[in-house]
């Protein structure tokens, strides 16, 4: 098992620096942005984090940072940039009633489901559910359906997502982290909805 | 992980912090910061308010150093350095009227350590489906030792900094598996559940007796023939080391203090992550029942019961020698004689009361007079040790295992033991 390796397409919009820590007012042209992944175990949250940060899909390759806290800066056209600090959650069920503590103050929830799987598509919908309840109640929240390579197996209509999304006030993308399918643009759409913090 | 952001250690930055409060040109800065400690001592302790006063506190004062004329053309980095210095001061002064402040917490604290104390006796990593090239001895071991470091600070900087050092340990532990093992990295699924487990390991009140131990064989090495001054200095300063690392984990109370007095600025980005995940570990721990581990339910109960009545055996075998040492037993202990187990266990240490008035005591107070009392306390501690020990030991009748099986008994000295025992203080008169 695991995911097998394939080249990453695209290495632009990624700034060579690191960004600098920013204690205090919010700057509004280098944003910095909690997001939250949520979703059942097993839906690939791991890997898009994987393939959107480092360019890969293959996790066992030399790697140098933490594998739940991964952070990435995106530019964006108006050359305003974007650090998404990405929050991996924990997706087995014995860890679910842990989830508020990680979402909490989140900017963005990225909730992910498996379009093999229909089962995953309701555990989405259950995090949706709780994230309207109990998240921040500006929270950007983007709905993927994931493993899109996998059209011959797949079970949950797209339709279905794009419809669930819409009804929610979502963004909806379906991705797939193994061939690196519209990983980027997750995370470009996502900036581009953020809400800006007013220019001084 | 990134590489910490400071590049000065945490000591420099301090002493440097107290340098330029002695200068005159501080005298402004020095008032507001001695009138804000002492204000303290006119409210009662209530942890929110206490949290949020301090936080406006650091803001003013980060607002005023920007602006004083000592920190003219001052770099970024030198202004936060100053406010590392301010938060440490502040809090290391405030401490003992804020950490584990209300009587909640307390019991919390010793709720959560008592649970840890009946797990301690059965769990294994498979009961958290940790995977076979997770299990690491070494790692963990050096993992819990980081954690446990926790209690030998006072600065919210330095004790999140412990809880970033066990999160990396974990970490390498599961990039070294990646790469050698093959084994495919899980993210947060692979991390949590030896957090919780180093956690569990890292917290067992029996822990600290190894520790009171390794330190009592120290002390006997030093053996008190100390003519100087120097010396004398030193073994109190190991006695008061001892008497600290004698409390009982306050895994809640160090949570908290961090969450309400860190710098809300420096509490984010990976250093909240983190710290998130041991509030989350903690969370585990409290709700935890058959449902949450790999387990059967009736076997849970019953290595559950188990452990209970281990813990009541260790409780009656050293009470009647505690209480010939006129030992003060907590009255809840005494009420509900089932329930209290940590407070027996600990009798008395973990009160900084009239019985161990070297308690909140700084090393720079103590005067050689000090001595005969402290080694007085010292016999004490150790007679008491020596019957736990004994109890303990008696305890083998009982099928369950040795909790905690920890060997090695290398001393526990903190790198940078500034966090204890060295008295800080702006000098100056005015
Ligand atoms: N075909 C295909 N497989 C994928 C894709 N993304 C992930 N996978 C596979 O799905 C499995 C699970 O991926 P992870 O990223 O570990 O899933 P997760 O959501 O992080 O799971 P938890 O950490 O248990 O919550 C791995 O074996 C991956 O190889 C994808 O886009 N296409
Ligand atoms: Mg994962």
């Amino acid at each position: 098992m695991g995911c097998s390796s394939s080249l990453p397409d695209r290495t632009s919009g990624r700034l060579a620096g690191p960004n600098i820590e920013n204690g205090g007012a919010p700057d509004p042209k280098n944003l910095r942005v909690k997001l939250v992944l949520l979703g059942d175990s097993g839906v690939g949250k791991s890997c898009i984090v994987l393939r959107f940060v480092r360019g890969q899909f293959d996790p066992t390759s030399k790697v140098t940072v933490g594998a739940s806290f991964l952070s990435q800066t995106i530019a964006l056209q108006d050359s305003t940039t974007v650090k998404f600090e990405i929050w991996d959650t924990a997706g087995q069920e014995r860890y679910a009633a842990l989830a508020p503590l990680y979402y909490r103050g989140a900017a963005v929830a990225v909730v992910v489901y498996d379009i093999t799987s229909p089962d995953s598509f309701t555990k989405a919908q259950y995090w949706v559910k709780e994230l309207q309840k109990h998240g921040n109640p500006d929270i950007v929240m983007a709905l993927v359906g994931n493993k899109a390579d996998l059209q011959e197996k797949r079970e949950v209509p797209v339709q279905d997502g794009i419809d669930y999304a819409e009804k929610n006030g979502m963004f909806f993308i379906e991705t797939s982290a193994k061939t690196a399918d519209n990983i980027n643009q997750l995370f470009e759409e996502i900036a581009k909805r953020l809400p800006r913090p007013p220019s001084s | 992980m990134e590489a910490p952001a400071a590049a000065a250690s945490p000591s420099v930055t301090f002493y440097d912090f107290l340098d330029r409060m002695r200068n005159p040109a501080s005298l402004d800065l020095v008032r507001s910061i001695k009138s804000f400690i002492v204000s303290f001592s006119f409210y009662t302790a209530n942890p929110e308010n206490d949290g949020k006063r301090v936080q406006e506190f650091f803001l003013t004062m980060e607002a005023a150093i920007g602006e004083h004329p000592l920190w003219a053309g001052a770099t970024d980095e030198e202004i936060d350095s100053a406010l590392e210095g301010l938060e440490k001061y502040v809090m290391t002064k405030l401490f003992s009227r804020t950490f584990a402040s209300v009587p909640e917490d307390s019991k919390i604290d010793r709720e959560i350590s008592e649970k840890i104390g009946l797990l301690q006796t059965f769990l294994k990593p498979e009961h958290l489906d940790i995977p076979a090239v997770l299990r690491n001895e070494a790692s963990w071991l050096l993992a819990e030792k980081e954690l446990q470091k926790i209690n030998s600070f006072k600065a919210p900087r330095e004790k999140l900094s412990c809880i970033m050092s066990c999160c990396r340990v974990i970490n390498n532990l599961l990039l070294n598996a990646s790469m050698s093992e093959n084994h495919v990295l899980a993210g947060l699924d692979d991390f949590l559940p030896v957090l919780i487990y180093v956690t569990i390991k890292a917290s067992s009140p029996w822990i600290f007796l190894h520790h009171l131990f390794d330190h009592i064989s120290d002390l006997d090495v030093v053996h008190f023939q100390m003519k100087k001054q120097a010396e004398a200095m030193f073994v109190m300063e190991r006695i008061r080391f001892v008497l600290l690392m004698a409390n009982p984990p306050q895994l809640h109370s160090n949570l908290k203090f961090i969450q309400l007095y860190r710098r809300q600025a420096k509490l984010v980005s990976e250093a909240a992550y983190y710290f998130t995940n041991l509030v989350s570990a903690k969370t585990f721990v409290v709700d935890l029942s058959a449902k949450s581990l790999s387990m059967d339910e009736i076997k849970f109960e019953e290595s559950m019961q188990a452990a209970r009545l281990t813990n009541i055996a260790t409780q009656i075998e050293a009470s009647p020698t505690l209480q010939g040492q006129t030992i003060p037993i907590p009255p809840t202990a005494m009420h509900d004689k089932n329930k209290d187990i940590s407070d027996l266990q600990m009798p008395s240490i973990g009160i900084g009361g009239s019985n161990y008035p070297y308690m909140d005591a700084e090393a720079g107070e103590l005067t050689v007079g000090d001595v005969e009392r402290l080694l007085g306390l010292y016999k004490d501690v150790v007679t008491k040790y020596r019957s736990l020990c004994t109890a303990v030991r008696h305890l083998s009748v009982s099928k369950t295992e040795p909790p905690v099986p920890h060997s090695e008994g290398t001393s526990f000295l903190p790198k940078q033991p500034e966090g204890i025992n060295t008295k800080i203080d702006i000098q100056r008169e005015d």
